[in-house]
């Protein structure tokens, strides 16, 4: 039985990556992923955290690029590569967990909406609604100044504000699976509300849960950049930390265009590479779309 | 006919809009053949009464626009006279007796003592009217106008800095017929005033329009109007003054001030300030009754451990990266070296350098054990050295403090966080409820250090409640406080001086405050506008928000050019404003006839 259900397993996944592998677009975004989390997770192997202290930096103030700075130098004499590598894992943490933990407080909502009818379900519609109409950067902005800067804090700030549109698109898939006549059978058999929430709606939504957060890690990174840009930043040295410092420091009135730069094509990039994922995921993981000519 | 309806109301329209955008070209429109000078500040007016204001811009203009018992002498900056003209002390010094001088009011009246006496009385008597300087007049018995000419001020205890008072005399006839001192806003135009400039215009947030004053005792200003529009940010100031919307702007800091070095018709004005910049350090803050308030850490409370703190500071790199060399390192206290006078230098003994060895040997002979991780512990091995560094946010200058000061403390095993804080939340962690443990501040000091060295007294401390306070931090000191006593006391300046510089030390040594350094006061005026300009002091001074009304006084400019070429000035953008305006609506008018004349044909066939 296991053995079978593996097999099965095995194929779809094979089948699952035959399919993305024929979108062009799809590999490109991933390709650039790969290279992106590597280097985060390599930079603290690879260079020395010390350059990031300005007490120790060694270069000249706001100077352009050179083989000892290859991206140049911040109004402090650091350099813009180290801080970039640096700055791409406090982005690139807080864009995953805060896409996770929308993901996870999302999918519960929805599902748990799309199951139960009733009243309960309908409060849970409008607290979702509630936090669908509020604006979602003033909120995180808020937050973020209320609980006082911090990583944690900023995840949690931009997780707790960004997960209604997930419920919302959950719920919806939810309610479609439980019109399924086999939902129905498992219920005339004993099955519980855990049991079919967990074991039969659950694994139908997945795809769809999967492919919605690698597109919320994308926004969630533009939020956190955002947020460090208007001032509730992280504290820790992020791309959108460096923009800011950029913009305080008058880099663009003293010419110094790698310093805004280097920053802001790491943000196109990723999040471009982010959205190309998950559009392909998409396109992979639903049948309507899958196999359409292209 | 509805075509001609319709014409007609879009005529009226333009006009009517013509009509509203020609006032607001009337408020910037300098007429031909005047001088006016235009400054930039980025500091709304709080409140036009001189009761009730504080803030610089505010204070600022009350100086232009009434007079004092006295005035800093430009050259000197030591007490000369103003409608005041000259004074005699009793032998107890507890006595002082007033000439008045023979002015005029702006509204033709004269100046009498009895003015004074009502002015100073209200500040005594009305609570409301203390806002802006009750305590100038805490140690004051009696005030009283023996006749016209002569006012006797009787003291409590002796009092050196009596000749500083900052308090505007206003007039009697007009302030006793107003009402309420504390619901006065005192906005009935032109403002009667004895000084050398009458306010004739003030919106609020907006404009405070400022005319010389023909009957002013040393005689007319040269140029005729002062100007003083507001900006809400400096970067939207800046511009306006490379524009030419403004010609003067002061009170700068460094970046801004850079961005304008190599321009051929701004001068750089760079001279050394009135403002300190320090650390204020949460050493075991006490409510006034003495009870310990707030959540400081008790490291702090360590003389040793503020010591080393402050041998771990580089102020030189400060000053450099910071405010890009635009400042002066601190080597002293709370007064800046621009008051030779009364400014202590560390030398010796005194004076803590940049020293980090020393700092490290300094904690780890007074027990302050580093952990495994390079953090130190307290001697009881309890709590780790974690500080919190309390700055504002919006603050790129105190951010990039921050990252220096962990730096620094990092190396002698010292933890700082930074926290990010709104002003009005800073002001009452840092002053009233102590919930800091390092907080960023500053203090504009004015030529008497009286009131920056009472900032350090155990009676500004807050009550229990939060209320009172004006403490910079939470000192209590018995030494300080005997100094204070005696400085109040010591009527020859010399000898004061000397007991204010060993303050300063006292300060210095014991540490509740790290002054940082000095920034310089960075200001800049277009040289094609104003032609000369006399500072405060005179050698090297300050030409906005200093003290006195000299620069104001001695600005000379160009006489605006005639209408046509006036568009240059101020009031191009009113004037762009209008011409698109009226172009939109002559615009939509046109459509708006040209889709009816399609309607009427579509009707008629």
């Amino acid at each position: 039985m296991s053995a079978t259900a593996g097999a099965r397993r095995r194929t779809a996944l094979a089948r699952f990556w035959r399919e993305y592998r024929r979108n062009r677009a799809g590999v490109t975004g991933g390709v650039i992923l790969v290279v992106a989390v590597l280097l985060a997770v390599l930079t603290p192997l690879i260079t020395d955290p010390a350059g990031l202290d300005v007490t120790r930096a060694t270069g000249a103030k706001m100077a352009g690029p050179s083989l000892e700075f290859p991206l140049g130098t911040d109004e402090s004499g650091r350099s813009v590569l180290l801080m970039v590598l640096w700055g791409s894992r406090v982005s690139l943490l807080i864009g995953f967990m805060s896409a996770l933990l929308s993901m996870v407080i999302g999918t519960m909502t929805g599902i748990a909406a799309g199951h139960f009818r009733g009243w309960f379900g309908a409060v849970l519609m409008r607290i979702t609604d509630w936090f669908l109409v509020l604006p979602q950067l003033v909120l995180a902005l808020v937050l973020g100044a209320i609980l006082g800067g911090g990583v944690s804090t900023i995840i949690l700030a931009i997780g707790v504000t960004s997960w209604a549109t997930t419920a919302r698109l959950i719920r919806a898939q939810t309610l479609a699976v439980e019109a399924r006549p086999y939902i129905e059978r498992s219920k005339a058999l004993g099955a519980g509300h855990w049991h079919i929430m967990t074991r039969h709606v659950l694994p139908n939504v997945a795809p769809l849960v999967l492919a919605n957060t690698t597109l919320s890690v994308a926004s969630a990174i533009v939020a956190e950049s955002t947020l460090a840009f208007l001032g509730a930043g992280s504290g820790e040295v992020s791309w959108g930390g460096l923009l800011r410092g950029s913009y305080d420091w008058g880099a663009a009135t003293s010419g110094a265009w790698w310093y805004i730069l280097a920053p802001g094509l790491c943000i196109v990039a990723v999040v471009m590479a982010f959205t190309l994922c998950g559009r392909a995921l998409e396109a992979v993981l639903n049948p309507r779309l899958r196999g359409v000519p292209r | 006919m509805i075509r001609g309806c319709v014409r007609l109301a879009a005529l009226s329209l333009a006009l009517l809009m013509a009509g509203i955008a020609a006032p607001a070209l009337a408020v910037q429109e300098p007429a031909a053949g005047k001088k006016i000078v235009r400054m930039g500040v980025t500091q709304a007016v709080d409140s036009m009464n001189p009761f009730l204001a504080v803030r610089i811009v505010s204070s600022s203009i009350h100086r232009w626009t009434y007079g004092y018992l006295t005035v800093p002498d430009s050259k000197t900056l030591q007490p000369s006279a103003d409608l005041a003209e000259s004074w005699t002390t009793s032998d107890d010094g507890l006595t002082w007796t007033f000439k008045i001088r023979d002015a005029k009011w702006s509204d033709g009246k004269p100046v009498t003592a009895q003015d004074a006496e009502y002015t100073f009385n209200t500040v005594m008597k009305v609570d409301a009217a203390k806002q802006a300087n009750g305590p100038a007049v805490e140690n004051f018995e009696s005030v009283t106008a023996t006749d016209e000419r002569t006012l006797v001020i009787k003291a409590k205890k002796p009092q050196a800095s009596m000749l500083e008072n900052p308090i505007p005399i206003v007039p009697k006839h007009v302030w006793e017929a107003a009402g309420d001192i504390g619901a006065n806003e005192n906005v009935v135009m032109p403002i009667v005033g004895s000084g050398p400039y009458t306010v004739i215009e003030y919106k609020k947030d907006a404009y405070a329009k400022l005319k010389a004053n023909p009957t002013y005792w040393r005689g007319k200003p040269k140029i005729d109007e002062l100007h003083v529009i507001f900006y809400q940010n400096p970067e939207a100031a800046i511009a306006g003054l490379k524009k030419g919307d403004i010609d003067w702007i002061g009170r700068l800091q460094a970046p801004q001030f850079e961005s304008m070095a190599g321009d051929p018709a701004i001068v750089q004005w760079n001279t050394p300030g009135r403002r300190a910049a320090y650390l204020q350090i949460n050493h075991g803050a006490e409510t006034i009754d003495d009870k310990p308030v707030g959540d400081g850490h008790p490291a702090l409370r360590d003389a040793k451990v503020r010591q080393a703190l402050h041998h771990a500071i580089d102020k030189k790199a400060l000053v450099d990266q910071v405010q890009s060399g635009l400042a002066v390192p601190a080597d002293g206290s709370i007064v800046p070296p621009m008051y030779s006078d009364f400014f202590w230098q560390a030398e010796g003994e005194d004076l803590v350098a940049f020293d980090p060895a020393k700092a490290n040997e300094i904690l780890d002979d007074a027990g302050y054990k580093k952990g495994a991780d390079g953090v130190r512990t307290m001697p009881d091995g309890k709590r780790k050295l974690e500080l919190r560094f309390s700055i504002h946010t919006e603050e790129p200058v105190e951010d990039k403090l921050a990252q220096f000061l962990t730096g620094w403390f990092k190396d002698i095993g010292i933890t700082l966080t930074t926290r990010k804080l709104d002003s009005s939340k800073f002001t009452e962690e840092t002053g009233f409820t102590g919930l800091f443990d390092i907080a960023i501040s500053g203090w504009s000091v004015n030529p008497d250090p009286e009131e920056v060295l009472s900032t350090h007294l155990c009676s500004r401390r807050p009550t229990a409640a939060g209320e009172g306070g004006g403490t910079e931090s939470f000192y209590c000191d018995d030494e300080f406080e005997k100094l204070y006593q005696e400085q109040l006391a010591e009527l020859d300046r010399g000898e004061r001086a000397e007991i204010i510089k060993q303050m300063q030390r006292r300060l210095y040594t014991d540490a509740p405050v790290i002054a940082l350094y000095y920034p310089n006061n960075l200001e800049l005026y277009r040289k094609d506008r104003i032609t000369s300009i006399t500072p405060i002091p005179e050698n090297k001074g300050i030409l906005y928000g200093g003290s006195g009304y000299w620069p104001v006084y001695t600005v000379d400019a160009v006489a605006a050019p005639a209408a046509g070429a006036a568009a240059a000035g101020g009031s191009i953008v009113p004037g762009v404003i209008g011409a698109v305006v009226a172009i939109v609506v002559v615009g939509a008018a046109g459509v708006l006839i040209a889709r009816r004349r399609k309607s009427n044909a579509d009707e008629r066939e």
